[in-house]
C-alpha cells in the first residue's frame, strides 16, 4: 500500500499543467527523432538528453520518459508505413505490419501497436512499481547456461515459424549466422571473416541489415517489377482506425506479448528482440487464420509490440532495483540519473523514493500522453502512403540512408547498406524468406557467447548446460516446439496446421 | 563516484548546457578560433561525452567560439584514429579524444596508425580499476583471491568487460605479478557493465573486474565485497578499500582519457593548444562537468603526460603478448 | 516443401548459382575457422568452433538448394526490368561517390532524384533540386537540433 501511496503522490505531480506540457513535448520530440531508421529509442535519449537539463528534476524526468516511450513508437511506425526497422526490437513489427499498410490497413496496424504498446507498458510499469523485488532476484538467477537454453528455445521456435520451405528457411538463417561472425569475438579478441578491414571488426549493426534487407531490398524488388507493380498503394481500405473483429484478434496478442516481454526485458541478457520472436512465432501458432500470417496478420502486430514495450519496462527492473544497466538505453538514463546527482544502485528505492516513484509515474503519463496524441494522428500517418510512388520510394531510401549516417558517418557502412539491399532483393526473388536473416544475425553472436560463457565458467563440462532446472524446463519446451507438430500428426493422423510462407 | 548531490554545482552545470545548446555555432573569433574535436565512439558513449564536455566548457569559458565533435566509431576508436591522421595532418585546430582503451585496441586490431603518430596534449580524467567477489564468497581479501589463483588458475572466473580490454588487461598483469601463467587466466567476457555485474551477484563467477564506480554502490549495499582497487593510494569514494600494492599485488593502472592534436603541428600551436585545455581543466565550468559526471580529476599534460604515455604503451604491449592477444 | 512438380525446362539455373554462392560462402568459412584454430586459445571452447559449424551447415544447405534446383524451376518468374533498377542502384552508388566531396545534401538529392527517375516520373533535374532542398533542410535539423555532424560539403559550410 505504502507503494501505492508513493506512486499516487508522483501521479499527481506529474499531472500539474506544465508537466504535462513537458511529457507532450517529450513525445512530440522523441516521436520525431525515432522515427529515423538506425536511431533507436537510446539514441534518441542520448540526443535529447542535454535539453531535459534545463527543467527541474520532476519536469525533466517527465520528459525524459516521454522521450523515452516516443522513441520507441516513432520506431513501430516507421516500420509499419516505410519498413524501415528504427532499431532491433521493431524489427518484427514490420514483418507483419508493413503488409498491413500496404493492403489498405496501416490505421489499424498503427493503432494495435500504439494500444498495445500502452496496455502493455501500463501492465509492466505496474509490474515494475509492485513486484520489481522478486522479479529481479529470479532474473539474476539465471546463469549463461540458461540464457543458452532460452536462445535456442528462441531458435526452434522462429526456425518453426518462418517460411514453408526447410531449405529455404534454413538457408536464410545461415546466412544470417555467417553475418553474426563477422567482428571481434568477444571473449577471445579474434578478428573473424573481417580481412583485415578495421570498419568490419564491430560486426555488422542489426539495423543496417534490417533497412537493407527490408527497405533497399523491396525498393529494388518494386523498381524491377516496373509496370508489372503498378498498383496504387491505397492508404485506407475500409476503416480507418480498428473494428470489432480487429479489437478481438488483438487483446489477447497484446496479453500475450506482455507475459512474454517483461520478465525477458528484467534479465540482465535477456533484451527486448527474444520476446518480440518469441511472440511472434507464438501468434502465429495460436492464430485461427495462420495463412493470413506473411500477409497482414493483426496478431503479428499486436503481440510483438505489446512485447518489445513490455521488455523496456522490463529493463527499468535491474536498473532500479540493482542499478544494473543492462541495454543501452538503461546505461544512458543511468547517464542521465547521474546528471540530478545520483548513482542508481541497490539503495536507490531507499535513499531517492521520490525520484523513483516520479519516474514511474511519469511512465505512465508519458505512456498515456503517447497514446492520445497517436490514435489522432493515425489518420495522418497513414496519408504519407499517398505520396506519388517515385517520392514515397525516394524518401524511403533517403530516409535508410540518412539513418545509417546520422549514427555512423562511415562510408563503409553504407556501402553494407547497399550490398545487404542487393542480398535481399536477390532472396525476395528467388523466394527465401527474409526474416531468418535478421534472426540469425541476432541470435547467433548471443547464443554463441552464452554456451563459451558457460563451458569457460565450468571448465569445460558440457553436463552443466542440463544441470539448472530452468536450463532444462527451457530446452524441453524447445524439443516441444521443434517436434510437437510431429508429435501432434503422429497422435492424431492430422498434419499440423502450420503457417503460410512468410514472404 | 560517490553520492552526491550538490545543487550549485549542478545549476552552473545546466547554465553551461543551456549556453552551448543555444550557440552550438558561434560565428565571432577567439584564442584559438574554431576547433574540430573527433570523438572515436558513437553518439552517448564515454569519449563522446568526454568530447562534448569539453565543447561546453571551451564554449562558456570563450576558450574557443566554435568547437565541433564529430562522430567517428568503430574498432575501439582506431578508425577515428586512422582517419584523424590521416585527415588532419598539420591542422593546428583539430582535437581527438581518446583513451587507454585505444591503446589495447591498437595492438589487437593490428592498426595501421598508432598514437605515436599524432601530438598528445593533456590526459583529461581516469578511473581505476577493482576487483569484487559476491557477498556469500569466501574469498575475504585479495590474499584470499591470490592463493585461489595460485592453487588453479582455471578454477577462478573472472567475469570483465571484452577480450582485450582494460579488465582482461589487469586481470593479466595481476597473474604476472603474482607468478601465474596470464595465458591460463579464465577470463569470461560480457559485452556490458550490467550483464557482468549480475554475473557477479548471481554468484555464477569467482571474482569480478571493472572499473570502481561499477562496484562502489552494490558494495554499499552489501551484496559484494571489493577486494583491491588499482590505484596508487586509497580512495576517497572507498577509503576502506586497500590498494593492489597493499595487498602484495604489484599492479597499478588507470583507464585514462585524453586529448591529442594533429600530427605535424609546429611547437608554437602545440603550446597554444596545450595552454587552451590547461585553461579549460582549470576552469569552473569543466570541475563542475567532472563532478555531475562523477570522473575523477587526474589531469596530466605537457612531458609529463608523454612520458606517461609511452610508459603505458611498452607496459600494454608487453602483457598483451603475454595474454596470447598479440604476437 | 513446395515442389512438387519437376518442370519440362530443366535444372533452376538461378537457384544452382544460389548453391554455388553458398558453396563458395562456406569455404571462407571454413578457411577463417581454419585459420583461428591456429590460435592458442584456452578456453574449452575458441573462437574457431562456431565458425565451424556454420561452414559445415553451409556446405550441406548448398548441396540441398542444389538438389532442389535440379528437380526444376518450381513457379515461373515473371523477367525482371533493369533499367529502374540500375537507376535506383545509381542513386545509391552515386551518393556514396558524391558524400565525401558534395556533402550531404548534394549526394542525398541525387539519391532522392535517381530513385524517383527509376520508378518513372518528371524530369531529373528538378528531382535533383528537391531533393537537395530536402536534404539540406534534414542537414540543418541535425547540425542544429540534435548537434550530429552529417557528413558537410560546399553547401552546408555555407551555414
Amino acid at each position: 500500500m505504502e507503494s501505492f501511496a508513493a506512486l499516487a503522490q508522483g501521479v499527481m505531480v506529474a499531472l500539474q499543467p506544465a508537466n504535462l506540457l513537458f511529457a507532450f513535448v517529450g513525445v512530440m520530440l522523441g516521436t520525431a527523432v525515432g522515427v529515423l531508421p538506425g536511431i533507436g529509442p537510446a539514441l534518441t535519449v542520448a540526443l535529447l538528453l542535454p535539453i531535459t537539463f534545463k527543467l527541474d528534476p520532476a519536469g525533466s524526468l517527465i520528459m525524459f520518459a516521454g522521450i523515452y516511450y516516443g522513441g520507441m513508437y516513432g520506431g513501430s511506425t516507421a516500420s509499419i508505413l516505410l519498413n524501415t526497422p528504427g532499431e532491433s526490437s521493431s524489427i518484427v513489427t514490420a514483418l507483419e505490419g508493413n503488409k498491413m499498410a500496404r493492403a489498405g490497413r496501416g490505421g489499424p496496424a498503427l493503432a494495435t501497436a500504439a494500444i498495445g504498446s500502452f496496455v502493455a507498458g501500463t501492465i509492466a510499469t505496474l509490474g515494475l512499481a509492485l513486484i520489481a523485488p522478486t522479479v529481479v532476484d529470479i532474473a539474476i538467477s539465471f546463469g549463461p547456461e540458461d540464457y543458452f537454453a532460452l536462445m535456442v528455445l528462441a531458435f526452434c521456435t522462429v526456425s518453426a515459424a518462418f517460411g514453408s520451405s526447410v531449405t529455404r528457411g534454413l538457408t536464410s538463417l545461415f546466412i544470417g549466422l555467417t553475418l553474426g561472425l563477422i567482428g571481434i569475438d568477444l571473449q577471445s579478441g579474434q578478428a573473424r571473416l573481417s580481412f583485415g578491414i578495421p570498419d568490419l571488426l564491430d560486426g555488422v549493426e542489426v539495423t543496417t541489415l534490417a533497412v537493407a534487407l527490408f527497405a533497399i531490398g523491396e525498393t529494388l524488388s518494386v523498381a524491377a517489377a516496373g509496370a508489372r507493380a503498378d498498383e496504387i498503394i491505397e492508404p485506407v481500405k475500409g476503416s480507418v482506425f480498428m473494428n470489432r473483429e480487429d479489437w478481438k484478434r488483438s487483446w489477447k496478442p497484446w496479453l500475450r506479448g506482455t507475459v512474454l516481454g517483461f520478465p525477458i526485458g528484467a534479465m540482465p541478457a535477456g533484451g527486448a528482440e527474444i520476446p518480440t520472436f518469441l511472440s511472434y512465432a507464438l501468434e502465429k501458432r495460436l492464430c485461427r487464420k495462420p495463412e493470413e500470417f506473411g500477409n497482414g496478420a493483426i496478431e503479428g502486430v499486436a503481440g510483438p509490440e505489446a512485447a518489445n514495450n513490455a521488455a523496456a519496462a522490463g529493463v527499468l527492473v535491474p536498473l532500479l532495483t540493482l542499478g544494473l544497466p543492462t541495454s543501452a538505453t538503461a546505461a544512458i538514463m543511468l547517464a542521465g540519473f547521474q546528471q540530478y546527482g545520483l548513482n542508481p544502485g541497490p539503495l536507490l528505492f531507499a535513499t531517492a523514493p521520490d525520484l523513483v516513484w516520479g519516474l514511474i509515474a511519469s511512465l505512465f503519463i508519458a505512456n498515456a500522453m503517447l497514446l492520445i496524441l497517436n490514435l489522432p494522428l493515425v489518420g495522418i500517418w497513414v496519408r504519407l502512403l499517398a505520396i506519388p510512388r517515385p517520392w514515397l520510394y525516394a524518401g524511403i531510401l533517403v530516409f535508410a540512408t540518412l539513418g545509417t549516417l546520422g549514427a555512423n558517418p562511415s562510408l563503409v557502412e553504407l556501402g553494407m547498406l547497399v550490398a545487404f539491399g542487393l542480398l535481399g532483393y536477390v532472396l525476395r526473388r528467388y523466394d527465401y524468406p527474409i526474416a531468418p536473416v535478421v534472426v540469425g544475425l541476432i541470435l547467433g553472436p548471443l547464443a554463441e557467447q552464452q554456451l563459451r560463457r558457460a563451458l569457460a565458467i565450468s571448465v569445460g563440462d558440457p553436463l552443466t548446460l542440463f544441470q539448472s532446472p530452468v536450463a532444462l524446463v527451457l530446452l524441453a519446451l524447445a524439443a516441444l516446439a521443434l517436434f510437437g507438430p510431429l508429435l501432434f500428426k503422429l497422435i492424431t493422423g492430422h498434419r499440423a496446421p502450420v503457417g503460410a510462407d512468410e514472404d | 563516484m560517490a553520492f552526491r548531490v550538490r545543487p550549485l554545482s549542478r545549476r552552473s552545470t545546466l547554465a553551461a548546457l543551456a549556453l552551448a545548446a543555444v550557440l552550438p555555432f558561434g560565428a565571432a573569433q577567439a584564442q584559438v578560433g574554431d576547433l574540430r574535436i573527433i570523438a572515436p565512439a558513437a553518439p552517448g558513449g564515454g569519449w563522446d561525452q568526454t568530447a562534448r564536455s569539453m565543447q561546453q566548457a571551451l564554449q562558456a569559458d570563450k576558450l574557443a567560439t566554435n568547437v565541433q565533435v564529430m562522430n567517428v566509431p568503430g574498432a575501439g576508436g582506431t578508425i577515428g584514429l586512422a582517419q584523424f591522421v590521416n585527415g588532419s595532418k598539420g591542422d593546428p585546430n583539430a582535437l581527438i579524444v581518446g583513451g587507454y582503451v585505444m591503446v589495447g585496441a591498437i595492438i589487437t586490431n593490428k592498426s595501421p596508425v598508432d598514437l605515436s603518430q599524432v601530438t598528445p596534449i593533456a590526459r583529461l580524467t581516469g578511473e581505476y580499476e577493482a576487483i569484487a567477489v559476491p557477498a556469500a564468497s569466501p574469498l575475504k581479501t585479495a590474499a584470499d583471491l591470490v592463493a585461489a589463483l595460485k592453487a588453479d588458475p582455471q578454477k577462478v572466473s573472472w567475469a570483465g568487460g571484452s577480450a582485450g580490454g582494460t579488465d582482461h588487461i589487469t586481470a593479466g598483469l595481476i597473474a604476472k605479478a603474482v607468478g601465474v601463467d596470464p595465458t591460463r587466466i579464465n577470463y569470461i567476457a560480457f559485452s556490458g557493465g550490467g550483464e557482468s555485474l549480475a554475473s557477479i551477484l548471481g554468484g555464477k563467477v569467482t571474482a569480478g573486474i571493472s572499473s570502481l564506480s561499477e562496484y562502489v554502490a552494490q558494495a554499499k549495499a552489501g551484496k559484494l565485497r571489493i577486494l583491491a582497487v588499482s590505484s596508487a593510494g586509497r580512495l576517497p569514494e572507498a577509503p576502506e578499500v586497500p590498494t593492489f600494492k597493499e595487498s602484495g599485488i604489484d599492479v597499478e593502472i588507470q583507464n585514462w582519457r585524453m586529448v591529442a592534436a594533429a600530427p605535424g603541428i609546429t611547437d608554437v600551436q602545440k603550446a597554444t593548444l596545450t595552454e587552451t585545455i590547461d585553461k579549460m581543466a582549470a576552469s569552473k565550468t569543466w570541475q563542475d562537468i567532472l563532478a555531475a559526471k562523477g570522473w575523477a580529476n587526474t589531469y596530466l599534460s605537457g612531458p609529463a603526460f608523454q612520458a606517461q604515455l609511452a610508459k603505458d604503451i611498452a607496459a600494454t604491449q608487453v602483457i598483451l603478448k603475454e595474454v596470447g592477444l598479440s604476437q | 516443401m513446395s515442389e512438387t512438380s519437376a518442370s519440362p525446362s530443366g535444372p533452376d539455373k538461378a537457384r544452382l548459382a544460389i548453391a554455388a554462392a553458398l558453396g563458395g560462402v562456406a569455404a571462407v568459412v571454413g578457411w577463417d575457422a581454419w585459420r583461428l584454430s591456429n590460435v592458442a586459445a584456452h578456453s574449452a571452447v575458441g573462437p574457431a568452433a562456431f565458425p565451424t559449424l556454420i561452414a559445415v551447415g553451409l556446405a550441406l544447405l548448398a548441396i540441398a538448394n542444389a538438389v532442389e534446383a535440379m528437380r526444376g524451376i518450381d513457379e515461373a518468374r515473371p523477367r525482371d526490368e533493369l533499367k529502374p533498377m540500375a537507376w535506383v542502384l545509381g542513386g545509391l552508388l552515386g551518393q556514396i561517390a558524391l558524400l565525401p566531396f558534395a556533402g550531404f545534401s548534394i549526394a542525398t538529392g541525387w539519391l532522392f532524384a535517381a530513385t524517383a527517375r527509376g520508378f518513372g516520373r518528371g524530369p531529373l533535374w528538378a528531382h535533383i533540386l528537391a531533393g537537395t532542398v530536402l536534404s539540406f533542410v534534414i542537414y540543418i535539423l541535425f547540425a542544429k537540433g540534435l548537434q550530429l555532424s552529417l557528413p558537410a560539403g560546399p553547401l552546408e559550410r555555407l551555414i
